[in-house]
């Protein structure tokens, strides 16, 4: 599996391995909005042990984080806020939801100084709350009532990043260069669990991004939230 | 405005506001408002061109044309309205249209920003490289103070092929700037790292290394630097800094394949050459040590390693993924399997495995360090000891290794995944199941495949993969009522339409797309159309999403990203990496698109044909059928919108092609039939197709209803028939094409299309000849399930057959294939 940033051309095939996993699903444009405002924090695992058939072959998605920063964060922190992240069923155990992750959270805090990131789960999908819990190492911040449209609640999750500034200072005071890779701040072995997760999901179906207030007779650009992210299939 | 009729100062308020309603979609309020208006100035074309805005916007799209053309009669001279003219056109993806719209409302008012900035973005979505210069030219003109003009134009100079226009304006911009930007500038960092890619282009690698280098603290992407550097060092040939460049990237993501290419180039070490596999290997190990997790380095010797070599590591490999109880083992090393020697070397091991003592070896003896969070991700399950983990992962192995077709044995898949799932893994883990219904599919038993993946997902109701999949088998097995039924366990409940609903606007590729192919194979060619007419429409929408996306990329003072915080000061030209990325997002969406259309149209077009005038009849979904009624009318035309972007955008495809040859060759168009059939013949020259249509179209020259123009017949001439003179008649090319492929179930089809072609009529000899051919494709032994199935196809609508003469292929083909379905 190849893990690597996620490009443009890889969207539709995210999309469809999205509603392949998870009852959260979004259009096309959601994600292009991800992946043109914050191109550098969703990540996808490709398998490129495929057989090529044709010149145009689509990559072969079995796993993606799809992530951004909180545009209005309301405690004024800089935060990245995970919207959805899945891996298919078939490529467990390869500890890939938390390979996904730890590039996500690099990203956000290298090039946005993200504080801490954040995602919502289902109360119910004990699979994916292990996952972020145990493997991770995030913490429940608390319960959200009737978070997503079906009136289930969601426990708001956060990760402190700090771990990437130690990370940071080893690597400039790493003259030798040697081959000892850090692995401070991985927990446990990833990949287990619900693989599903999800992302924040607000009540209103569509809401306006600001981001076509003075357009003319252009066209605003619509943020879909019909399509919560979320949780996983959760085998729990 | 230029409007001839002006409105009082009341009116002009409200006109104002059916604009901003427009502007927040607050359709209704705005059709309120205009029709106050327009109460009292019936014929203001600036209020009709609004109101018919706002009329496409909600779908009413023909009364919205009628409505400015009205408009566009009362006030000619309006740019408004003309702007709207372009608008609606633009809505119906008719570009050219709405490009000349544009440029007359820019005429009328060359000041106007907003229309400017529409005429560019259409011009950027055409690819009219030139005129989106020139735009981008005025704009910065008329206001050089936004940074995101100078760096759009940069972009435009760039596409247009001018890299060293493109450097200079960006350099320009910096050296105007009064003060050093801020750290967090997000649009700054990016757009110097913008201009690297372009000195980087210009093949000034030095200068792009020193750049980066110059600019690296400051920089906010730091992956991206990092990768930049480690090219260029790797491009100067200077070695020992870009094996550091990539040991540093490597530390940072060590399942980045691209990473791996780099270092070994760095390191001077060829995969090709066996002398450098030694260093190549304790290259991968040195990586493989280092974590428990990662799996790269630890697979990627593979690839190279041969003989003994490879049988170690692999042994390796294998004990340690399948001790582990890694599902995607099998996956992960299917590639290996197009060499015949690996693909012996694996199955003699994992059969090895199956054969020692349980608990002696395989690494049962001990659970992984953090081998119990792979298991607790199930809570109803209980995490299995490793002597269990093992047999299954072992079973598990073997099944799908003789359920792949490059070493398909079916009765033995069967007998291991029945194994695996005597050993009861968990109450809830379908894996197993699920691989069941696969080698049942595999033996064409689509109804009892359909059945057991329904079981594998009653195991597990609260995943949706499952479900995804048990709603594929029902589609294979023409359940169109119960894949609804299963999808909709997981659709919103408040979608309208139901889940088929919400599956078409959640843009469910797959579902639509099944779900089309499997009325075509049940003959129900409306709904089939309308199904594959969705999914057109859905690569529709996503071009339409990336053309909003060059707005949002670079529109002006967006409030977003003047007011920083928020997105970062994101887009301006942060948009300059943007735009390229949603250029090659198109041209990559364009590419799958056209594939998808050549699903469409291979299946989509033989309907049409073929049916012509009975299609009327088809008793089919109301809507579904007015479509076909509609495509029926001009059938071919009608599948040349859907073979023609094929044709263009991945021209690679020869599924594409022998589309693209079918519909010419009916439309009697014999020059692009022929420029269809070389693309065929070069993308795979021994691809049955090469055979039958070129004598089909030798057959279609030879029988011209008046002769070709001179210019075609030369090409005609020199590029096909000259070529074809030395093979006798077609007759005779054809006898002797068979006698040579015998063997191969689709070569002697194409023979047999061939022959049919030659005598539509054929008489009892001919068919005779014919069916025994097909029966004997059926003693071959590289010849498939779903050949055979073809060959039936051919048989029955090709030859014609009589009941007696199918009769005895299905017989025979029953014998090779018991449980298929199709043969039942």
């Amino acid at each position: 599996m190849d893990i690597r940033v996620l490009r443009p051309s890889d969207i539709p095939h995210v999309q469809q391995t999205n509603i392949t996993n998870l009852p959260e699903n979004y259009f096309c444009k959601y994600y292009l909005y991800h992946a043109l405002s914050w191109p550098q924090l969703s990540y996808v695992a490709v398998d490129v042990s495929r057989p090529k058939k044709t010149p145009y072959d689509a990559p072969k998605i079995v796993g993606y984080v799809l992530a951004k920063m909180e545009e209005d964060p309301a405690d004024g922190v800089q935060h990245g806020h995970i919207t959805s992240l899945s891996v298919m069923r078939t490529h467990r155990r390869l500890g890939l939801a938390e390979k996904l992750m730890r590039q996500s959270q690099r990203a956000m805090f290298e090039t946005y100084g993200a504080v801490y990131v954040s995602l919502h789960v289902r109360v119910s999908n004990i699979a994916a709350l292990a996952l972020y819990r145990d493997t991770l190492g995030f913490k429940v911040g608390g319960t959200e009532a009737k978070y997503y449209a079906d009136g289930e609640d969601a426990f708001s999750m956060r990760m402190d990043l700090d771990y990437l500034r130690n990370e940071a200072l080893d690597e400039e005071s790493d003259e030798e260069d040697g081959v000892e890779k850090d692995e401070g701040g991985e927990v446990g072995s990833a990949g287990k669990a619900g693989d599903g997760v999800d992302g924040a999901r607000k009540k209103e179906r569509k809401r306006k991004v600001r981001v076509g207030r003075q357009l003319g007779v252009g066209e605003l650009v619509e943020r879909n939230e019909s399509s919560v992210p979320e949780l996983t299939n959760g085998t729990a | 405005m230029s409007n001839t009729q002006v409105l009082q100062s009341k009116e002009q308020t409200l006109f104002r506001h059916v604009v901003q309603n427009y502007e927040s979609k607050q359709y209704k309020k705005g059709l309120k408002a205009a029709e106050q208006i327009l109460r009292k100035y019936p014929n203001h074309g600036d209020t009709q061109a609004m109101k018919a805005l706002i009329l496409s916007s909600q779908g009413k799209s023909e009364e919205a044309f009628e409505l400015c053309k009205v408009a566009l009669k009362n006030a000619m001279k309006s740019q408004v309205c003309w702007h709207v003219y372009g608008l609606l056109y633009r809505g119906q993806r008719n570009y050219e249209e709405a490009l000349k719209a544009y440029r007359f409302a820019l005429r009328l008012d060359p000041e106007s920003t907003q229309i400017q900035r529409d005429l560019a973005m259409l011009q950027v979505q055409m690819r009219d490289y030139d005129g989106y210069l020139q735009s981008r030219r005025t704009m910065l003109q008329a206001r050089p103070q936004n940074r995101q003009n100078w760096t759009a134009l940069a972009i435009a100079l760039q596409m247009s092929g001018d890299l060293a226009g493109a450097e200079d304006v960006l350099q320009k911009y910096e050296e105007s700037m009064r003060q050093t930007p801020s750290r967090g500038d997000m649009e700054h960092a990016e757009a110097v790292l913008y201009k690297n890619t372009i000195i980087a282009e210009r093949g000034e690698m030095e200068r792009a290394l020193e750049h980066v280098d110059s600019v690296a603290k400051m920089a906010l992407d730091k992956t991206a630097v990092m990768e930049m550097r480690a090219q260029y060092l790797l491009a100067l040939g200077r070695k020992e800094e870009a094996v550091e460049a990539y040991t540093k990237l490597l530390r940072r993501n060590a399942e980045h394949r691209e990473y791996y290419e780099g270092l070994e180039k760095a390191m001077g070490l060829d995969r090709s050459k066996t002398e450098d596999h030694q260093k190549l290997g304790e290259m991968y190990h040195s990586w493989g040590v280092q974590s428990d997790r990662v799996d790269a380095p630890r697979r990627l010797p593979l690839d190279f390693k041969t003989s003994d070599a490879f049988r170690q590591h692999a042994d390796k490999y294998l004990r340690r993924m399948l001790k582990k109880g890694v599902p995607s083992t099998f996956a992960n090393l299917k590639q290996l399997y197009s060499d015949p020697e690996k693909k012996e070397t694996i199955r003699e091991l994992v059969e090895g495995y199956i054969s020692e003592q349980p608990h002696t070896n395989g690494g049962a003896e001990r659970s992984e360090p953090n081998g119990s969070a792979d298991d607790s991700h199930s809570t109803t399950s209980k995490p299995h000891d490793s002597a269990t983990t093992w047999e299954l992962s072992l079973n598990y192995f073997l099944a799908q290794h003789y359920d792949y077709h490059l070493s398909r044995d079916l009765a033995k898949a069967r007998k291991y995944i029945d194994r695996a799932i005597e050993l009861k893994p968990s109450e809830t883990d379908y894996t197993y199941h699920m691989t069941r219904a696969r080698v049942l599919k595999h033996a064409g038993n689509v109804a009892e495949a359909s059945k057991a993946m329904n079981e594998a997902r009653e195991m597990d109701l609260k995943d949706r993969y499952i479900n995804t999949k048990c709603a594929k088998y029902q589609l294979r097995n023409n359940q169109h009522d119960d894949a609804v039924a299963t999808m909709g366990l997981f659709t919103r409940k408040e979608a309208v339409g139901g889940p088929l609903g919400d599956l078409l606007d959640m843009q469910c590729v797959w579902f639509i797309t099944e779900d089309g192919e499997a009325y075509l194979r049940q003959g129900n060619l409306g709904l089939a159309l309308k199904r594959f007419k969705a999914v057109f429409d859905v690569f529709g929408t996503w071009e339409d999403d990336q053309f909003d996306f060059h707005s949002f990329s670079l529109r002006k003072g967006m409030p977003l990203l003047a007011k920083g915080g928020g997105v970062n000061g994101e887009g301006a030209e942060g948009a300059a990496e943007r735009k390229k990325a949603a250029k090659k997002a198109k041209r990559e969406a364009e590419k799958a698109e056209a594939e998808r259309k050549a699903a469409a149209a291979k299946k989509a077009s033989p309907a049409k044909k073929n049916e012509d005038g009975e299609v009327k009849k088809e008793d089919a979904d109301p809507l579904g059928a007015e479509l076909l009624k509609a495509a029926g009318e001009s059938p071919l035309e009608e599948a040349m919108k859907w073979v023609g972007p094929l044709l263009e955008m991945s021209p690679r495809n020869v599924e594409g092609q022998i589309a693209g040859f079918e519909v010419y060759i009916r439309r009697k168009k014999y020059l692009p039939a022929l420029k269809c059939l070389l693309a065929i013949s070069s993308i795979d020259p021994e691809h049955p197709k090469c055979h039958e249509q070129g004598c089909r179209l030798r057959l279609a020259l030879e029988k011209l209803d008046e002769p070709l123009p001179e210019k075609a017949r030369q090409v005609v001439d020199s590029k096909f028939l000259r070529i074809t003179a030395s093979k006798g008649s077609i007759e005779e090319e054809n006898e002797e094409y068979l006698a040579k492929h015998k063997a191969s179930a689709l070569h002697v089809q194409g023979v047999v299309r061939v022959r049919h072609a030659l005598h539509p009529d054929g008489s009892g000899e001919v068919k005779e000849k014919s069916a025994k051919d097909l029966q004997h494709t059926l003693d071959s032994g590289s010849t498939t399930l779903v050949q055979a199935e073809e060959g039936l196809l051919v048989l029955s609508e090709v030859v014609e057959a009589d009941g007696k003469a199918k009769e005895a292929y299905v017989a025979k083909a029953r014998e090779r294939w018991p449980e298929a379905t199709v043969f039942q």
